[in-house]
Parts: structure tokens; sequence; C-alpha cells
């Protein structure tokens, strides 16, 4: 079967795109309308990571820059609203803004070194700023700020804020609600920064220098302006995405932010896909899912499958599940998730540049972007058609 | 919240421990009067007061999978399990079946809130036994505004003693502050002008452990002369902290490090002891001690360490305990249930169950019947002696005025020729010393 061909700014091609916003829309309504406390609270778990790995793919997936150092960005913000709301008294809600801030000055002054370095030693130099963040906060010099190892509790909303869309919010169910829809304009606002970045002219310098530095240069792009702009606000996002973490989980303590989670991010953003908008997005959602799901398979009495597949080991076998789904996963989409998709997709749908001439065919090929960059469906070219 | 210890004299304690011995019963008080919470403050007063019917639902969150502090408190999971196992086959809460969930929450607190929203959402009407502080501060706030028992908290902090604020928050562990205040009476009294050296996890776990140490160090007149810490998950021998101490030489060393670092530790401090020509006494927490694992790994390094029985709980792994009823009869049901190689492991989380079984009882005895008010009402009313606690003491809890059930505290001290520990002179007690 020949896959159905739809020009770029078609009106077809308008309905797949509207087809996706509303799915998409319809999607973030149902959880927190249709659906249990306990769903909606995991569901805003995957939004904060869903933040975090689209900062982390504008720096990894779009600039090539190695990171393992996003915990430490993760936790600046956590810490930031702890602070402010446990020593100063400030509404939660302010201090997502404060976090930012401080995130982008931070993540500003942290890509110094990837101004100099480049591939493994810049990921041993993340790694250092993974390692470094959980002893500075237990530094007992700074323990009048952040409390040490003994961590920082009782963060989370005394009174659920009023906002009149959302109705009247009380109980376990409404903080529930409340700190999801906080985590859906966070992850909106982190989709639209990003998508920003990846259209606009920084973006095509940041994929020009991680293609080809010299020829990078040699066309005018200001590498070390570009890379600085974009950790930051990589790490502005970050930090906000952590800030809404402590909040949610009422406390934060220093050794939740370790280098484990910066893998974790990585890991998020690859089986998702890299340097692709949606790949963060399907990945952190999967990627919580699994988590989840591996958590309780394990925990039961490993009856069926899992039983016979893991029965000969002592103890759960949740992270083992998890690690085994994991690579399968990444066997068969080494592109992602959202390649894997693309690619299904492609056998009956496939986005083709409008014909010479026509108006809505200039923007994305002509500016050298993938005119696919954010789309569920893949495009080729007219040339690649048969 | 300040702390009165003093030795227990003689406990006149026949008329508490009249529990069966031919079952692994227990011995409550029901209390019809004293500590009531009030329920208008709850997301939802008519679920807090509405009968409890058929199947009680437990909920529970606890490593069952993860890293090497997980694979340490794992049995504690098979512990409760067996013993609500126990319950449902011998009938012990008359009319209802018992149905415990363990969801798996790796010991890492942001996972906690997870697991405890989708035990709720399945319709969880208590939870019990959750393992850790971070943890079981991470659903205290939610459990408390939503009035669901958080019964027998597997942590030792003494903030889960707030009655005032979070009445529905009760802890079994000792209290770190008994737990730490019986280690530097001890020291004073046994090993006078001592100089003490800390080693401890650098978390909130250890730092909390020490705070309380250093005040109880303090008020024992005892000299603290070196300090080392360990990460948290750092499991390498701990060379350099251990050289430190040695440089320092104290008398005795008080340690709280955590899973696998138990070992490291005793081994590392086994060969600093070899090149120094150093042989301090090693106070050890309980944590560690307790672990059957931990101390056969260590083998011969652990000979001649000092505890404190966790939660009062008697060392079933002494043959002369074991052979007491009703001690012998928990072993004979743990094997039944082919958990044999857990009896010590796992006895901690046999005890949370059974303290959760005797505050329902309680509860159903209560004018109100069984309901998540009475629930609590009960257990913050308990008067008990389960099974594996030690003769002479009984977890007793009355309202803000006594906010912890294990209040004495037994320190022991292993034997590696002979396998289990061995009660050094008579328990501290520090029973009905909350003050909110």
């Amino acid at each position: 079967m020949m896959p159905l061909k739809v020009h770029w700014g078609s009106p077809g091609h308008w309905a797949i795109r509207l087809i996706w916003v509303a799915a998409t829309i319809a999607f973030v309504v149902y959880i927190p309308t249709q659906t249990q406390p306990g769903t909606i609270g995991d569901m805003t778990v995957a939004l904060e990571l869903v933040a975090v790995a689209m900062a982390l793919n504008l720096v990894m997936g779009y600039g090539g820059l190695i990171s393992l150092g996003h915990s430490a960005y993760f936790g600046l913000g956590a810490y930031t609203m702890a602070v402010l709301v446990d020593h100063y008294g400030w509404s939660q809600g302010w201090t997502l803004y404060v976090a930012a801030a401080f995130g982008f000055v931070v993540g500003c002054l942290t890509s110094l070194p990837a101004l100099r370095l480049k591939g493994v030693y810049l990921a041993l130099t993340s790694i250092g700023l993974a390692v470094l963040f959980p002893q500075l906060v237990k530094w007992q010099k700074l323990e009048w700020l952040t409390d040490g190892a003994r961590g920082i509790d009782n963060l989370q909303y005394d009174e659920i804020p009023v906002w009149p869309i959302l109705g009247e919010l009380d109980g376990r169910r409404g903080r529930a609600v409340w700190m999801y829809w906080l985590a859906v304009i966070v992850a909106t606002i982190a989709y639209f920064i990003c998508r920003g970045i990846v259209k606009s002219r920084v973006g095509r310098s940041l994929i020009a220098i991680r293609d080809n530095e010299t020829a990078a240069a040699v066309m005018g792009v200001n590498r070390a302006r570009t890379q600085t702009i974009v950790y930051g606000l990589s790490a502005a996002i970050t930090a906000t995405a952590g800030a809404l973490f402590g909040i949610r989980i009422n406390g934060v303590s220093p050794d939740q932010f370790d280098l484990i989670l910066s893998i974790t991010f990585v890991v998020i953003m690859v089986i998702g896909g890299g340097a692709t908008l949606w790949g963060p997005v399907i990945g952190a959602f999967a990627y919580v899912v699994l988590e989840i799901r591996t958590r309780e398979w394990g925990g039961g009495d490993s009856e069926g499958l899992v039983g016979v597949l893991f029965g000969w080991l002592k103890g759960s076998p949740a992270t083992l599940i998890l690690a085994v789904v994991l690579l399968v996963l990444m066997f068969v989409a080494p592109y992602g998730i959202i390649g894997l998709l693309k690619r299904l997709a492609a056998k009956f749908v496939v986005i083709v540049p409008s014909p010479a001439g026509t108006r809505s065919n200039v923007p994305p090929v002509e500016e050298g972007l993938d005119p696919s960059i954010d789309e569920p469906f893949p495009s080729v070219s007219t040339e690649e058609t048969p | 919240m300040t702390s009165r210890s003093t030795r227990v004299l003689a406990v006149a304690g026949a008329s508490v421990l009249a529990f069966s011995v031919t079952g692994l019963g227990h011995v409550g008080a029901g209390s019809d009067e004293g500590w009531t919470v009030d329920t208008e403050d709850c997301s939802d007063p008519d679920r807090a007061n509405a009968p409890i019917e058929g199947t009680i639902r437990i909920g529970s969150a606890m490593p069952l999978s993860g890293g090497a502090a997980a694979a340490a408190f794992e049995p504690a999971a098979r512990g409760l399990e067996a013993y609500i196992n126990y319950a449902n086959e011998n009938e012990l809460v008359p009319g209802y079946e018992l149905e415990l969930t363990i969801g798996d929450d790796q010991y890492d607190p942001a996972l906690t809130p997870g697991v405890v929203n989708g035990l709720i959402d399945d319709g969880v009407n208590l939870f019990a036994g959750i393992i850790g502080t971070q943890n079981n501060l991470a659903v205290r706030d939610t459990l408390n505004e939503e009035c669901i028992p958080q019964l027998n908290v597997l942590a030792g902090d003494p903030r889960f003693g707030e009655v005032a604020d979070y009445p529905w928050t009760t802890g079994v562990l000792t209290s770190y502050e008994y737990e730490y205040g019986a280690y530097a009476q001890d020291i004073a009294a046994n090993f006078p002008g001592s100089t003490v050296g800390l080693y401890y996890v650098n978390s909130e776990f250890g730092n909390i452990s020490m705070d309380n140490f250093k005040a109880a160090a303090e008020e024992a007149g005892l000299e603290i002369v070196a300090e080392e810490t360990v990460e948290l998950g750092d499991e390498a021998p701990p060379q350099a902290q251990v050289s430190t101490l040695a440089d320092a030489a104290p008398d005795v060393l008080v340690t709280v490090p955590l899973g696998a670092q138990c070992i490291s530790f005793l081994n590392e401090l086994a060969n600093a002891k070899a090149a120094n020509e150093w042989d301090p006494v090693v106070y050890m927490t309980n944590t560690c001690a307790a672990s059957a694992l931990i101390l056969g790994a260590a083998g011969e390094n652990a000979d001649g360490i000092y505890t404190s029985a966790a939660m009062g709980i008697a060392d079933v792994a002494n043959p002369e305990v074991a052979a007491t009823e009703p001690v012998a009869a928990y072993i004979a049901e743990m094997e039944a249930q082919g958990l044999g190689d857990i009896i010590t492991t796992g006895a901690a989380g046999w005890n949370a169950g059974e303290v959760t079984v005797a505050v329902l009882l309680d509860a159903l005895e209560s004018p109100d019947g069984l309901t998540q008010a009475s629930i609590i009402n009960a257990a913050r009313n308990l008067d008990v002696h389960p099974t594996l606690l030690r003769e002479g003491m009984n977890y007793t809890m009355n309202g803000e005025d006594d906010a912890f059930y294990s209040q004495d505290v037994q320190i022991s001290q292993y034997s590696v020729a002979d396998g289990f520990y061995t009660d050094i002179g008579e328990p501290f007690s520090f029973e009905s010393t909350t003050e909110e």
C-alpha cells in the first residue's frame, strides 16, 4: 500500500496538525478531570520530566554538548524554592520565577567549560557538577542556608491557591490537580521556549555548531554566545522543574539530586528521541509509565510471565525488568520512540514539500530545518519520494 | 522534647505479660477513654468516621528493589506479609479479612508519594510500616490531611512523635533520641572518662542520629574528639575516615553507617586496629547491627560490638530465646511460610504487623467499632506486649503525654562465637518523657 502524500501547508497537513493538537489537549484535560489523584500525581511527575528532558535536549540533542550535570540544576531549583519557602516565608508560586532566574545565571556560568571542552572531557566536567551539588548542599559552612544533609521539609502549599477556571480545589485531589496544572504550564512554556530556540537564529546557530563548528564559525556564528544562552535557558527550565518537584514531594534533601538522576534525564531524552521536539515528551511519559509498571510487576508475587522469566531472582526484579525493557527499546527504536512512531506512520502518511512556487513550501526547507521537527508524521523531500 | 532516663527497676510486669504462650496473640488493653482524634479538620470527616466492613485494606511503602539499602530492608516487608498471612489464617480479627498491599518505593522518598497515592485510590484504610524517615515525611502531610492512619512508622526520627500537629502518624521504632541517649549513658556508666569518636552516614538519618547523640553526650559529660562521615551510597572501604579516627584514638566509637557501609566500616576498622594497636569499644546503630546479613558478612570483625535491641525486640538468633514461647512459635510460623532464612531480619516487619493487628482489635472493641478514627484512637491509647518484645517491656502510648511505643532501650553485645547478642545490664527507660 502506498502511503498517503500530504503537502506541507496544505489543508490536509493542517488537519493532521489540528488532530495532533486536539488529541494532546484532550489528553491533558482528561487526566485531571477523569482520573484518580494517584494517576494525576504520576502524570505530574511525567510533566516535570518532560520539561527537564526538553531542556536537556536543547543542550545535548540540538547542541551536541554532553551534559550529565542537569541533576545539579534540578536540585538548584528545588533548593532555591525550599530556602525561600522555609526560611523566608515566600509563597511557592513566586519561587518558581526565582528558581528559573537563578538557574539561568548558574547555567550560563557553568557553560564556560563547554566553550573550551568537547566530547568526553565535557561529559566528565558535567559529571563533576552532578557530584559537587549534593556535597555543596551538605557543606557545613552552608548549613545555615541549606540545613545540610537533614534536608528541608514542609514545602507544599498550606492553602491551595484559587484559580476560578479550576473551581474549588481541596484535599488530596485538589492538591494533585493544582500541581498537575502547574506542571502543565511549566512543560508548555518549556516546549515553546525550546521550539522558539530551535526555529530561531540561535537554534540554527546551535545546530550548525554541532554539525560543523569550523564551518559555523566561518559563517559568522558566535559560538560562545550561542552556547551560553542555550545552556542558561536549559538550566532555567530544569531548575523550574526542580522547584515543582520539591513542592510536590513536600521536601528536599541533597542525596535526591545525584548523578543517577542526571543519567535518568539522559535516558528519558534518548528513549524519546534526541533532537526532536516531541521526543522528550514521549520519552518522559513512556519512562514514568514503565518505571511504575515494573515496580508493580516486581512487587507482586511474581506470577505469570514475570514469574517465569525472573522467578529465579531473590527479591524484586523491578530494576532488572526496567533495564531489559530499555535495552530492547533502544534496539528496536535506535532513534527513540518518536523515530519508531515516524517510521510506522510513514507506512500510511508522508508529508512532502508543496510544489515549487507555492508559498507554503518556503519556510522550513529553505531555512535548512527538518520540516518534521515538530510533526508527528514523517516528512520526505520530493526527490526521495518514489 | 526533653528526656529523662532512669534505669528500669525490676519491672513488675506479670500482669502485662500474660500473653498466650500457645500462640502468637497479644495482650492489649482496650480503651474506652483517653485521647481521641478530632476529625473536623479532615478533608472528608465522613470517611474518617465511616465503619470499615468486611475487608481491612492495609497499605505500605517499602523498598522491594533498588540499591543496597533496599536489600537490607526488604526482609521487613516479608516479615510484615508473614504476620498478616498468619492473622488471616487464624482469624485474629474476627469477621474481617486483612488485605495487605506493599508498594515498592525503592527507599526513594521521591517515589513514596506516588505509591501511597495509588494505594489510597485503591481504597486503603490505613498504612503500616512505611520504612524511612524521608519517605514517611514525604507522605505525612497527605495522610494527616486525609485522616488515614499512618501506623507503626519504621523510622526513629523524633518528629514522628508530634501528636498535636500530626495526630494520624505513630512510630514503632525506638526514637533516635532514646537510642542514642542510651548509648551516651551506657558509655558514661561503663567506660567513664572515655573519649568518643563519631562515624556516620552523611544523610538525614545519620545527622539526626548524631544530633541526638551529641545532645545526650553533652548531658553525660562525654568528650567527642573526632567526627568522620561517609556519603550515602558510598560503599568503598572508608580508609581515610578510619585513619583519621585512628589518629585521634578515641576510646569509644559511636557509628551510624547504612546498609553495606556497615560491613565496609567494620572491615576497615579491623585493619586500623591491627595497624595502630588501637582497640576502641564500638557502639553501632541497631539499623546495622540487628541485621544477621550484615553481621554475617562482617564475620570476626563484628565481634564485640555494642548496639541496642531495635524496638526492644528479643534476639531470636539466641538459641535460649528461640526455644522459649512465643518466640519458638514465631520461628515455626516463619519456617512454615518458607521464611526461615529471615527470622532475624524479618522480625521488624512481623512486629509492625502484630502491633497493627493489636490496634485493629482495640479499635474493633471501641464503641464506634472499626473506623479510621477509632483505629488512630486505639493506636494512641495502646498498651500491648507483642510476641517478640523482651520480657519486662511493653508498648505503651498515651495520647499527647506519651507519643512513642518503644521507650525502653536494652544495650547488648554481639559475640561472633555465639552468633547472637548478650544483654548488658538493665534496660534504660525513657517511658513517658515525651513533651510536645
